[in-house]
């Protein structure tokens, strides 16, 4: 029988993805009414507020920490490659001029 | 030799029988179609960065016309529906069919709510003018948000089927559906509405 979560770990990790939401969209700046390109902290920010976010799911809501480490390495490796893409692309354009 | 670690004994292991998916919970099917579609994702997300870092401006000017506040409201409102279908996980785990019911119920209300303010998002694009010909941004805008979508839709309909049909397997398998739905939008939504 696979252990699950329990009530109270995914209330928890509810309240860690919603405040790391919020998170993301303050350091997106959305509280201001100018719109210009972000700071690269707050890129970065963003970006790994959001790997963050998605390894929690993976681990509690999708109950991957009840899998190996090589399948919990796996599917965390394949969101850090999905971010690292993301932000390379991003980031190269600023780093090139 | 044996074929699994030492601390993941054959006989421990949530899916005997199964080979190297074995050893992940629930429907194993469900976790192939979970890495495929976080890597057909992951294939567009690097196509977006490859042509927007080509097109900075054009991209910078084009992604002004979305809300990104709608955005993160959809983004809290996926996250809760997440939240219920995994209450609803434990509910029948619990052989508390009633109370399972009534997660999946209220995870699908959020999961139409992220419907309307997707639909009312698009019609608001569209009333403006802005079509995925209006610029290469709007092009993957659509592809991407329309791709999701249609995985929210047909992830609804599988929590209608469980809700109707509830055992403990039915409901594991739609759930990690809708958590890859979920986990799909995370990594969407700073891409799309955030990063400028």
């Amino acid at each position: 029988m696979i252990q699950l979560p329990g009530t109270r770990r995914l209330l928890a990790t509810w309240l860690t993805l919603m405040a790391l939401t919020l998170v993301a969209m303050l350091s997106a700046r959305l509280d201001q009414d100018s719109w210009e390109p972000l700071p690269l902290v707050s890129a970065l920010l963003v970006l790994m507020v959001t790997g963050f976010k998605a390894q929690r799911l993976l681990m509690v809501y999708l109950n991957l920490r009840a899998a190996t480490p090589a399948w919990k390495g796996t599917f965390v490796g394949l969101v850090i490659l999905t971010l690292t893409l993301i932000g390379g692309g991003y980031l190269a354009p600023r780093l090139v001029g | 030799m044996t074929a699994h670690p030492p601390q993941y004994p054959a006989q421990a292991l949530p899916n005997p029988g199964w080979g190297p998916l074995s050893a992940l919970p629930g429907n194993p099917l469900m976790w192939v179609l979970i890495l495929s579609e976080m890597l057909v994702f992951t294939a567009f997300f690097a196509l977006y960065a490859w042509q927007r870092a080509a097109d900075v401006a054009g991209f910078n000017a084009a992604q002004q016309a979305l809300d990104p506040l709608v955005g993160g409201l959809n983004t809290l409102v996926l996250l809760s529906s997440g939240l219920c279908v995994a209450l609803a996980v434990e509910a029948i785990s619990r052989d508390r069919r009633r109370r399972a019911r009534q997660w999946l119920a209220a995870s699908m209300a959020l999961g139409v709510l992220f419907c309307v303010v997707k639909v009312v998002e698009y019609a608001d694009k569209f009333a403006a003018g802005v079509t995925p010909d209006s610029h290469l941004f709007f092009g993957f805008y659509y592809g991407l948000t329309a791709f999701h979508f249609a995985h929210v839709l047909f992830g609804l309909g599988l929590l209608a089927l469980v809700t109707w049909r509830t055992s403990t397997d039915n409901v594991e398998t739609a759930a990690a559906f809708w958590h890859m739905v979920d986990l799909i939008w995370i990594l969407l939504y700073p891409l799309i509405y955030l990063l400028r």
